[in-house]
């Protein structure tokens, strides 16, 4: 099939239109920069999000045939191998702001200790920034995005100045505060980006709870609400919807002059040219399209003399804990639905005695669906035994006092969990797809048995009763849909692809600026992190193109 | 490429992704075996939330509904087990609120080898009802039909007869909870949500003795 090329050459062609994409677009185009955004998908309607539409709603709709707006892509239509007795379950969302849509919006800043754990420990790389480094954007982040939290500040988690007022917790949450603090540990306000004030032109969050069917008043951060519309309106972003990124192209000097994409409805074979590649695919698209990007220069990938991309994947490990307190049963219902997820954040506490242990890193603890369940019974009401009225009435007593106890740990980078093309098929376009090849080692386990105690102690010491518990059980590797590291930065070349400002070392006009980037995965959400170094590296690209450098 | 093991793990564990797809669905629910966990997941799942009618209003109950995999007879069976299951107590039951038809659609796209077992164990209910009380489950007593279910919802000491009854039971008990409590009645009439959506303020928690 013949291959639809233009001669334009964009200044910045930037692949997806997520939190990295959008950051990256928003950031050029208020420099002055044209940019060319290639998006996977179209813009998702909200007039299909059903917020809104309760369970018995949304059967009386789909009875009718209709549907609610489909984030999640099929992974029958972009398929990846997991080697036997392996599992890797990957999330994507293929549109305009990309998972921003559906996120869980928890943004906490990594810490010093964070940037030089490697330094500390000897771990793998340390990253080639440090604290200093970025908080000036995660201050100038949090106040774009609008981030509501407390005023907590500490060596695990920073404090900020520009945090929007915290939602107040419910009472479980309350309770839980009270009996980690009999532990020694600091439950303190949780940070997400859901707007409590009025927020650049967003009102502010209605406290609905349905954020993850896509908010209907763009009241939480979404690059396709918050990012992109801003950079539209500078008139120097232009957006090619449905365009399947497969390779970035190099010219006979080893620098990258352009992407090779595929239309996702008609599936032919576009070429686009630019003087600078930014990929912002999310971390395993990326990774995918960079170790397909092989040329004379770059026969292992692009960027990829040192044989790092695609390796070092990092996956968070999580628990999953569910119980109700005795002391809420049988309280009345209250409207606990909130900013859509927990009120509190459980930060990380195993640095220092007397919690520490014989194992790298830590964990955090979020808290889902804490109290009354807004659709239905909770999940765990099936173990009550018996049936008839008496279930009945003992259902309703707990209805306000469940509560739910998510540890999320960091995962090391091990140079054998890692993403590879080649030997898994081809995709719908020919291109070659990836496999996946994860496992957690002995790091994680043990840090596992520490968050097992945890949730058990805090359990005991808040007057949880566990339910279907199952000591140790970790979820599905790849669930908490943070995804890091197989492109990482660092200071030495031989040991990173990424320079301190997201660009390659062996190709200085490509820069990658969303998850792949870490060095570590910390036990931290990753999209606060992301919009920073993502506005950090876009600062540096404008100054060489101004320069002339780029 | 994903083993059988993997399998079970992934359906007894809600993983983040999970729970995301399944945002405006009804409670979670596991149980012990594969089947028995395939069905709960399927129960859960938003898309299946279909083709069940509004709020159970008695409109909706009048309307003419054709089921999709089960019989009448079986439609009545099952309605008659969740009804036991949740009565009518000062509120509706699971009868009222067509917990029956949930569990139709919820059959319509369960997997083959699941929808049998399902199926296979109403049947059993039926043989059971007969052999103690000479009569379908149906035609039973409330009394007699209590008395089975009390055998079947026993946590152990099963009789070999009953045995083969108590995974279907589970199954049934997890749908019943997943059908009736995702509707209006089950949601706002029994269990108090008030169903505001918009909320100016979040007041939390103002209980003095919670407080740290």
């Amino acid at each position: 099939m013949q291959v639809i090329k233009s001669p334009k050459v964009y200044p910045v062609i930037v692949i997806g239109s997520g939190a990295a994409g959008g950051m990256a677009a928003w950031n050029l185009t208020q420099k002055g920069a044209q940019v060319l955004m290639l998006d996977a998908g179209d813009k998702f309607d909200r007039g299909k999000f059903w917020t809104h539409v309760r369970p018995w709603e949304a059967r009386e709709r789909r009875a009718k045939g209709e549907a609610p707006q489909q984030f999640f892509l099929d992974t029958k239509e972009q398929p990846y191998k997991v080697p036997e007795g392996k599992h890797f379950d990957l999330t994507r969302v293929w549109g305009l702001g990309g998972k921003t849509n559906v996120w869980g919006r928890v943004s906490l800043r990594l810490s010093e200790m964070d940037f030089k754990a490697a330094a500390s420990d000897g771990w793998e790389i340390p990253w080639p920034i440090s604290y200093a480094d970025i908080s000036p954007y995660y201050d100038k982040v949090e106040q774009l995005i609008g981030v509501c939290g407390g005023d907590d500040d500490s060596e695990t988690l920073p404090g900020s100045k520009f945090l929007q007022p915290a939602p107040a917790p419910r009472c479980a949450e309350r309770l839980m505060q009270k009996g980690a603090k009999s532990l020694g540990i600091d439950i303190v306000a949780g940070r997400r980006a859901n707007m409590t004030k009025p927020t650049r032109g967003s009102p502010p969050c209605h406290y609905c709870g349905g954020c993850g069917a896509g908010c209907d008043t763009a009241s939480f951060f979404c690059s396709a609400d918050h990012l992109i519309p801003f950079a539209v309106k500078t008139g120097k972003l232009e957006i090619r919807p449905n365009a399947v990124a497969a390779r970035v192209l190099v010219d006979d000097k080893g620098k990258a002059r352009g992407v090779q994409y595929f239309d996702r409805k008609t599936g032919a074979e576009h070429e686009v040219l630019g003087k600078v590649v930014i990929v912002a695919a999310s971390c395993v698209d990326s990774t995918r399209i960079l170790l397909n990007s092989k040329s004379t220069a770059y026969p292992n990938g692009i960027g990829n003399s040192s044989d790092v991309i695609g390796r070092y994947l990092c996956e968070q490990i999580r628990l999953n804990a569910v119980g109700w307190m005795p002391a809420l049963a049988g309280g009345p219902t209250r409207n606990d639905r909130g900013i859509g997820g927990e009120h509190i954040y459980l930060r990380r506490f195993n640095h220092k005695a007397p919690h520490k242990r014989d194992y790298l890193r830590g964990f955090g603890v979020q808290f889902w669906n804490t109290g009354a369940s807004d659709t239905g019974a909770h999940n765990g009401s099936e173990t009550i035994p018996g049936f008839g009225a008496a279930l009945k009435t003992e259902i309703k007593r707990r209805h306000p006092a469940w509560v739910e106890i998510h540890p999320f740990g960091e995962a090391l980078p091990y140079a054998n969990n890692r993403i590879t093309v080649g030997g898994a098929g081809e995709d719908r376009y020919g291109v070659p797809l990836m496999t996946i090849s994860y496992e957690v080692g002995e790091n994680e386990r043990k840090m596992t048995e520490h968050m097992a105690d945890t949730i058990e102690e805090l359990a005991k010491a808040s007057g949880v009763e566990l339910v279907n518990y199952k000591r140790g059980a970790l979820d599905r590797n790849g669930s908490a849909i943070h995804e890091h590291g197989t492109c990482r930065m660092g200071e030495d070349p031989k040991r990173s692809a990424l320079n301190k400002f997201n660009q390659m070392h062996d190709v200085p006009n490509v820069f990658v600026v969303d998850g792949s980037s870490f060095a570590s995965a910390t036990e931290k959400n990753p999209t606060l992190t992301i919009l920073s170094l993502s506005w950090r590296a876009t600062d540096y690209l404008a100054d060489q193109m101004k320069q002339g450098v780029l | 490429m994903i083993s059988n093991e993997d399998r079970v793990a992934a359906s007894r564990a809600i993983t983040r992704r999970t729970a995301l797809r399944r945002v405006a669905a009804g409670a979670g629910i596991t149980a012990t075996t594969l089947w028995l966990n395939r069905l709960d997941l399927l129960a859960q799942d938003p898309a299946m939330h279909t083709h069940v009618a509004a709020a159970a209003s008695a409109q909706a109950a009048a309307a003419p509904f054709t089921p999709k995999v089960l019989t009448r007879a079986q439609l009545e069976s099952v309605a008659t087990l969740a009804e036991l299951i949740i009565p009518t107590t000062s509120t509706p039951g699971a009868r009222a609120a067509l917990v029956d038809r949930f569990v139709d659609n919820l059959m319509a796209n369960a997997q083959p080898a699941d929808k049998d077992r399902f199926l296979t164990g109403l049947a059993w209910i039926d043989t059971r009802s007969n052999a103690l009380y000479s009569k379908p489950f149906t035609g039973a007593t409330p009394e007699q039909q209590t008395e089975l279910l009390t055998k079947l919802a026993a946590d152990s000491g099963h009789a070999a007869e009953d045995a083969p009854g108590v995974p279907f039971f589970t199954a049934i008990k997890g749908m019943t909870i997943a059908g009736y409590y995702s509707t209006k009645i089950g949601l706002e009439q029994e269990l108090g949500d008030d169903g505001q959506l918009f909320n100016p303020v979040f007041v939390g928690c103002t209980h003095p003795e919670h407080q740290i």
